[in-house]
């Protein structure tokens, strides 16, 4: 031994011994510490545990938040939660889950009933405490059936599950959206640790916008269940939080006033109040019923939507980037007039036809509008005249134009999948299409054809700059947010985008011929005069395809696919305008025959109803 | 390296079977708890862990085939490396139930945290070698050991692994007392300690606070942490002294018990055995510390006496906070119980570990060339 210690060069082995033996202590009495405590737990208060393993068993169970309701403005319920039932069957208490199922159809055959499961398949290894779902979302019937008959089902359950209910169902559905189990994206991509796999998550509109508001917080209780699996009491709880109540800027009976004005076509209704940016109604046709999701859609469902050629899923109004035609040729308006190109005075000579270079552009008016100056220009929609001014203005100003007001960028509404639109400039033809651009795309996009494309919204969004004095708001669809107690959590004010690059006077210029658009013998949109109001208005058409021009082709002979939407874009009254409304109709033909009768319809309740009502 | 047979006359069987009677007892536990488990990869879960057994005694076998004192030599380097790799799971480590601890290379991965405790353990053990003072070191001297440690500590600490990253301090001030620190340096530090203890609260994550909260009283978080404490309490105190025996652990087949196959085990093993299981195991434990200990002690250098003590007293740590853990003592800081948890990098780091304790243990008897 003494041999070895004076191997342990440069170091005192007596120390090194001397702390080894402390570590010895240390040990010896840490390991006694977990001693005493295992005698304490397990031969002291063993036979305490004992029992409680014994008879007790405690188990976790999940209790999902009940999602916040939507109001529309007015207070009326949009979208309430219901009670949805499910039937599961726990094997181990079963014992024989096979004669079980067969009692509950023979229950079921009784009051002729069918039973809607399928076979219970079971796994070769299985957790025999885990439920299987036998039945989804059962009627009342058949819950009484089950319930009363609990003695003689063993280990039959029933979850109570709630579900949303979409009281206008399509009406509101590209508002709203719908529910739907989380995916496997959004979990993974989810940071906030919030989800978890099976929870019901937004998957559109409003849900979606405001889903972490609107989902609540999760609550568990830590149930004891006896041998049979059947819970004996709640041991702990911890309680779920509703989630948010969410107040709309929706009028639910302007929007059912557009929905049925917008029947049978496919198209888009915004209705928006031009003091605030504060969105009354946005109806999309065709629609989908979100109630269809509730406890995941079919399959036929979904693909019936999928494959639908005019696409229900689609918010029109927000996603749908048409090309604005001739309610574009404001905008080309306000940037002469700004850039001093023109005077409201300076006339044009139309005679239905415009050179460029070896190129005729026509007007829409077959004989031409003659001398013409801007008023009647807008108010008869004369393209010979834009054709003209566009190519004093040129496309650089008209971009810059366009943006002003608002096109080309998301206006930021309060909903999930809206688009920018497209404003096209000299470097965007260049990058996209590898090619220069050419005099006669600024000639096509002074009268809001070519490769200019808004949304309704975006379109909308510009005149309502226009009806309030200049001011371009957020369009915003949500009001506040309350807690399920009413308590308000957040008030969501009118937020400005920025101020259109007009002057006061070339605004009321504009707003005049929009008047005349309306009110004017010739106007193109004579559909919206009354009486008590005056309605400001332009219409457009937008050509889908390069028909023939002048050629009196009769519409119903065009197919469907290829013929004009239709648009129009009106507010009224004209001094303090309340209501702005956009209409578009896919291959409607007509901005003036086949859009303006529409906003007709929801200017005309608004003003002899719904206005009266509130003033009431 | 010519081969001595001294090497051969000197291999520790006594380690060997210990760590083998250890390692079955585990492997039989770990059968126990993923008996009933519906998962298809939880009932072989134990075949699995017989592989990371096989491959950690392969491992074994490569750390005491070469002596220790070449392996010394590049100390330094492996830890480097151990801690490019602990950045690298920083930066593009898998996350799994929250925290960022996983490496994968080639398909398989690994917790590159297991490794770093070995490197560190290596290269302090070469620090204190080469630095050799007479009557302790002071602060100021072992301020270089503990860079050596805070850096993995803080990368370990970010993942959040609190478990491994406590570990290596405790493993760092062991270590250095150990090889020896002044009296006042040891004294200062405690009282700084203590002082100091409070602040390290606002270091802690809102999810590391509750833990400790929860130890406190259980009954704070029913459904979450203190839901596995309350459980892991009934398994084992519901074993009694005998055990309710081999799988007939209810609260285990029944599956009360969350983690039962990795940071809870223990509670399987208390649950099926009772109180004279444990007793034997903690014998089983003690007398494997022991020994580590006596090879410590009668290690030809102090190298090598470094070595084996940083190896055996990880071990210790380890084993203490996670029974203390599992019992209720400690709050739940996620620590595997060496040769019980099911785990492939805990396992295979081990059996390196062990096998440099054997390669100390076999080479006491030659004189340095």
């Amino acid at each position: 031994m003494a041999g070895r210690q004076d191997r342990l060069t440069g170091h005192n082995p007596v120390d090194l011994r001397n702390r080894l033996r402390f570590f010895l202590w240390v040990i010896s009495i840490a390991l006694s510490i977990l001693m005493v405590r295992m005698w304490y737990l397990q031969v002291i208060r063993g036979d305490v545990f004992r029992q409680r393993s014994e008879n007790n068993r405690i188990c976790l169970r999940e209790v999902k938040p009940l999602r916040g309701r939507i109001y529309d403005i007015r207070g009326n319920i949009l979208v309430d939660n219901q009670a949805s039932f499910d039937v599961s069957i726990i094997p181990e208490d079963a014992e024989d889950v096979d004669s079980v199922v067969g009692r509950i159809k023979g229950l079921y055959a009784q009051k002729l009933l069918e039973f809607s499961g399928g076979d219970v398949v079971r796994g070769k290894v299985r957790r025999p405490f885990v439920p299987i779902k036998l039945e989804r979302n059962i009627s009342r019937e058949k819950l009484s059936i089950v319930e009363t008959n609990s003695l003689d089902l063993p280990g039959v359950v029933v979850d109570v599950m709630p579900v949303r209910k979409y009281i206008f169902g399509d009406i509101m559905a590209h508002i709203l959206g719908y529910v739907g189990e989380i995916s496997s994206d959004k979990l993974e991509s989810d940071t906030s640790g919030g989800y978890k796999s099976g929870d019901m998550v937004g998957k559109q509109g409003i849900e979606k916008y405001l889903d972490r508001y609107i989902k609540g917080q999760r609550g568990g209780e830590q149930v004891e269940v006896n041998v049979a699996g059947r819970e004996l009491r709640v041991m702990e709880k911890v309680d779920p939080v509703p989630g948010c109540n969410v107040v709309l800027t929706i009028d639910s009976y302007l929007q059912n006033i557009a929905w049925d004005a917008l029947e049978g076509k496919a198209g888009s209704v915004i209705v928006i109040n031009p003091r605030d940016g504060s969105v009354m109604a946005m109806v999309n046709r065709p629609a989908f019923n979100p109630n269809l999701f509730n406890r995941g859609i079919s399959q036929n469902n979904w693909r019936k939507l999928l494959n639908n050629p005019l696409h229900p899923m689609r918010n029109r109004a927000i996603s749908g980037q048409y090309i604005p035609a001739s309610t574009y040729k404001l905008i080309v308006a306000a940037a002469a007039l700004e850039e001093g190109l023109i005077t409201p005075e300076a006339s044009f000579f139309c005679d239905g036809s415009y050179k460029l270079g070896n190129r005729t552009f026509r007007c829409w008016k077959k004989g031409g509008h003659g001398e013409i100056s801007l008023h009647r220009a807008i108010a008869e929609s004369c393209d010979v005249y834009f054709y003209n001014i566009g190519k004093m203005v040129g496309v650089a100003k008209l971009a810059k134009y366009s943006l002003g007001f608002g096109l080309g960028a998301k206006t930021g509404i309060n909903l999930p999948g809206e688009k920018s639109g497209l404003v096209p400039t000299k470097r965007w033809k260049l990058n996209r299409f590898k090619e220069p651009w050419q005099l006669g795309e600024t000639t096509c996009l002074a009268i809001g054809q070519g490769f200019i494309l808004a949304t309704p919204l975006q379109l909308l969004n510009a005149y309502c700059a226009l009806a309030n004095g200049g001011t371009l708001y957020v369009p915003r669809i949500v009001k506040r947010l309350e807690t399920a107690d009413g308590r308000i959590l957040e008030e969501f004010n009118s937020e400005i985008i920025s101020h259109i690059p007009v002057s006061e006077k070339n605004i009321e210029i504009l707003k005049r011929a929009l008047w005349g658009a309306v009110n004017e013998v010739n106007g193109t949109g004579r559909a919206l005069k009354r009486k008590e109001e005056d309605v400001c208005g332009k219409t457009g058409t937008a050509q889908v395809v390069g028909l023939p021009q002048g050629d009196n082709v009769r519409k119903e002979k065009i197919p469907y696919k290829l013929r004009d939407h239709a648009l129009f874009v009106c507010f009224a009254p004209y001094k303090n305008s309340e209501i702005a409304v956009a209409v578009v109709v896919e291959h409607g033909g007509h901005g003036g025959s086949a859009a303006a009768p529409i906003a007709r319809k929801i200017i005309d309740s608004y003003f002899n109803n719904i206005k009266m009502r509130s003033e009431k | 390296m010519k081969f001595d047979r001294r090497l051969l006359f000197g291999f520790d069987w006594v380690l060997l079977s210990l760590v083998l009677l250890i390692s079955s007892i585990g492997i039989l536990n770990l059968y126990s708890s993923g008996y009933s488990l519906a998962d298809l990869d939880g009932a072989s879960l134990y075949v699995k862990q017989v592989y990371w057994v096989l491959i950690g005694l392969v491992f074994m076998v490569i750390c005491f085939c070469i002596d220790y004192r070449f392996i010394c030599r590049y100390a330094y380097v492996i830890y480097a490396f151990s801690i490019l790799l602990l950045l690298l799971v920083f930066f593009y480590g898998n996350t799994v139930n929250g925290s960022k601890r996983w490496l994968a290379v080639c398909g398989i991965s690994f917790q590159a945290s297991e490794f770093v405790k070995l490197t560190v353990i290596l290269a302090l053990a070469k620090y204190f070698d080469n630095n050799k003072i007479d009557g302790g070191y002071n602060l100021k001297e072992l301020l270089l050991p503990f860079l050596t440690v805070l850096v993995p500590f803080i990368l370990i600490w970010k993942q959040p692994d609190l478990g491994t990253a406590l570990i290596l301090i405790i493993l760092f001030l062991s270590m250095a007392v150990f090889a020896g620190v002044r009296r006042y340096s040891i004294i200062s530090t405690a009282i700084c300690g203590v002082v100091l203890l409070p602040l390290c609260w606002n270091f802690l994550t809102e999810y590391q606070k509750e833990r400790i909260l929860i130890w406190i009283n259980p009954e704070r978080d029913p459904l979450g942490a203190g839901y596995h404490v309350i459980q892991s309490k009934i398994a084992i105190g519901s074993g009694g002294i005998f055990g309710k025996g081999f799988l007939e652990g209810t609260q285990t087949q029944l599956k009360f018990l969350p983690e039962q196959q990795t940071d809870f085990v223990f509670s399987v093993f208390a649950e099926e055995w009772g109180f004279l299981g444990c007793v034997v195991l903690v014998v089983m434990f003690l007398a494997l510390i022991l020994w580590g200990l006596s090879i410590s002690r009668h290690s030809r250098d102090l190298l090598g006496a470094l070595i084996a003590f940083g190896i055996t007293i990880l071990v210790f740590w380890e084993i203490f906070v996670n029974i203390g853990m599992v019992l209720g003592i400690f709050p739940v800081v996620g620590l595997p119980l060496p040769f019980l948890s099911y785990g492939g990098s805990s396992m295979i780091i081990l059996m390196a570990g062990i096998g440099l304790l054997m390669n100390v243990s076999m080479r006491r008897f030659i004189l340095q060339p």
